[in-house]
């Protein structure tokens, strides 16, 4: 392509967004709320995804061991634990610990409970279990029950099952709203796009006619889809990014135990993400619209 | 020059445009396409400038065959070509300058050339004092100047027209003729589609008549030769 045809697509496509401002801005609006759509719903998804692994990560299985257990034993059950295939991590929390750890949520020191209780210390020793994935924490639980030095186990059965119920519905509905509104904006787009190549097909005619190549005609509506593009993608990016931020503070102020996801470089990313969908959306969109008109 | 070997045409839909059509148009010819609506004029023309492919048959036009030719040789070819339609086919929110020097530009034309080149074109259709003015706000008979000027600012070695007079009254149509005569008076071949009863008869010039699709009548120096 000569210096003078990329200047001449140039002016044509400015020509052609002032000519059809109406039509420009309308597609401009489309992206602009396609955008802002698909990046509220992904911000959706990402936190419902945080949301459900914050509070599986809290499920944990606590396997309480008889009150005459030796230290040697307790070491047994250990090595019995840690070889299950679903376990992270195993933590010892020992009778004394456990009686600390119950002074001081209760306001007092240790030997004066144990005073108090008769001189015996009645907590037992008891492991803290951690699973690999918190969908296996039931099975853990039935395995370590059956460990001769078990005495009981506790993983909040009736509460485990509908909590991983609902975080596995709420990663299903963050990933639906995501993939619904990704096609509602390429459907909303591709029809502002092909009504904006439809008005100016005589254009087109009149460019085959006189004998300008595919490729010379295709330039100007590129570059006038990426510019709408950018702007719609630019607008979007910052009607989430503010919204978003106004949203977790006042999340976080007002419902204090909701984990939400506050990650600047994240942030940065889907921001740029959908200012380059935009343009992506808004240059593809015109190249496939405008084939149509091609075939003279 | 031009020269069309058994060329059929059938569209999809199963109409027959074009049946075994043979004819051969020499260099500075000028030509009349005549014949009753839907006989095949119209395709005819749009098989010379490669907008329909012909069905049966080759279509040789300076040595290539249309029939065979790529879709991405198609603007090369048309390069050589000026059309002019009925309906003018001009961008009305520009001016006639615009207009003409467009067809210029599309091709890569240097920048220094496409105004002297527009301008000249312009002046030869005898609208040099309206140049700056949009398209819309001229007259039928001026836009259809605007589309000769067009149509001829490449030089082309051949100019296809498509019922050019069509929209014009009798005296608007004569001036449009006056122009065509002088581009081939010029060496460059012309090929016109037309109802235009009296432009044929007065110009005396070659009638090929086409009917169903076939062509009915050649003559060297016609008349249009239908009763109305």
């Amino acid at each position: 392509m000569t210096s003078s045809s990329a200047g001449y697509i140039l002016s044509e496509t400015l020509h052609s967004l002032r000519r059809n401002p109406m039509l420009s801005f309308a597609s401009m609006l489309t992206i602009f709320v396609s955008m802002v759509i698909l990046g509220a719903s992904f911000f959706f998804m990402v936190n419902a995804n945080y949301m459900a692994s914050t509070f599986e990560s809290q499920l944990e299985v606590s396997a309480f061991l008889n009150q005459d257990i030796t230290p040697e034993d307790i070491e047994r059950v250990r090595g019995l634990i840690t070889v299950l295939p679903e376990v992270a991590s195993v933590e010892l929390v020992t009778k004394d610990q456990a009686l600390a750890q119950f002074g001081q949520n209760m306001g007092a020191n240790q030997s004066e409970i144990i005073e108090d209780l008769g001189g015996v210390n009645p907590l037992p020793d008891k492991f803290t279990i951690k699973t690999t994935d918190p969908q296996q924490v039931i099975t853990v639980a039935q395995q370590v029950e059956t460990i001769t030095g078990v005495k009981k186990v506790r993983y909040g059965p009736g509460v485990v099952e509908p909590l991983l119920k609902f975080t596995q519905w709420l990663r299903w509905i963050g990933v639906g709203i995501v993939i619904l509104f990704t096609v509602a904006s390429l459907v909303l787009i591709s029809i502002n796009i092909k009504l904006n190549v439809f008005s100016r097909r005589r254009e087109i005619q009149i460019m085959k006619l006189v004998g300008a190549s595919d490729t010379f005609i295709r330039w100007p509506f590129l570059i006038e889809g990426m510019i709408i593009g950018m702007i719609g993608g630019i607008l979007a990016a910052l009607t989430v990014g503010y919204g978003y931020n106004w949203l977790v503070e006042y999340l976080t102020m007002t419902l204090t135990f909701l984990p939400v996801v506050h990650n600047a470089v994240f942030f940065g990313e889907v921001l740029t993400g959908l200012i380059l969908a935009g343009m992506l959306i808004g240059a593809l969109g015109s190249t496939f619209s405008v084939r149509k008109y091609l075939r003279i | 020059m031009i020269q069309l070997r058994n060329v059929s045409k059938m569209y999809p839909n199963g109409a027959k445009a074009l049946i075994d059509v043979s004819v051969r148009i020499e260099k500075g010819e000028f030509v009349f396409l005549v014949g009753p609506s839907g006989a095949g004029k119209s395709t005819f023309i749009r098989l010379i400038y490669r907008e329909e492919k012909p069905s049966r048959g080759s279509i040789i036009l300076s040595n290539k065959n249309l029939a065979r030719m790529k879709d991405r040789e198609v603007p090369l070819l048309r390069r050589k070509l000026g059309v002019i339609f009925q309906d003018f086919k001009l961008l009305q929110d520009r001016s006639v300058l615009e207009n003409v020097a467009f067809a210029l530009h599309v091709v890569g034309t240097p920048k220094r050339e496409i105004g002297i080149r527009a301008k000249k074109a312009i002046e030869l259709v005898g609208l040099a004092t309206k140049e700056k003015v949009l398209t819309a706000q001229l007259s039928g008979g001026e836009q259809q100047r605007v589309c000769v000027a067009r149509a001829i600012v490449n030089d082309p070695m051949l100019l296809i027209a498509d019922e050019p007079t069509g929209n014009l009254d009798p005296e608007t149509a004569w001036g449009i003729m006056e122009l065509l005569y002088n581009i081939n008076k010029r060496g460059t071949t012309v090929i016109m589609a037309t109802h235009a009863r009296e432009i044929v008869d007065q110009m005396q010039k070659r009638v090929i008549a086409i009917e169903a699709g076939k062509i009915s009548r050649d003559e060297a120096h016609g008349g249009y030769g239908y009763d109305v």
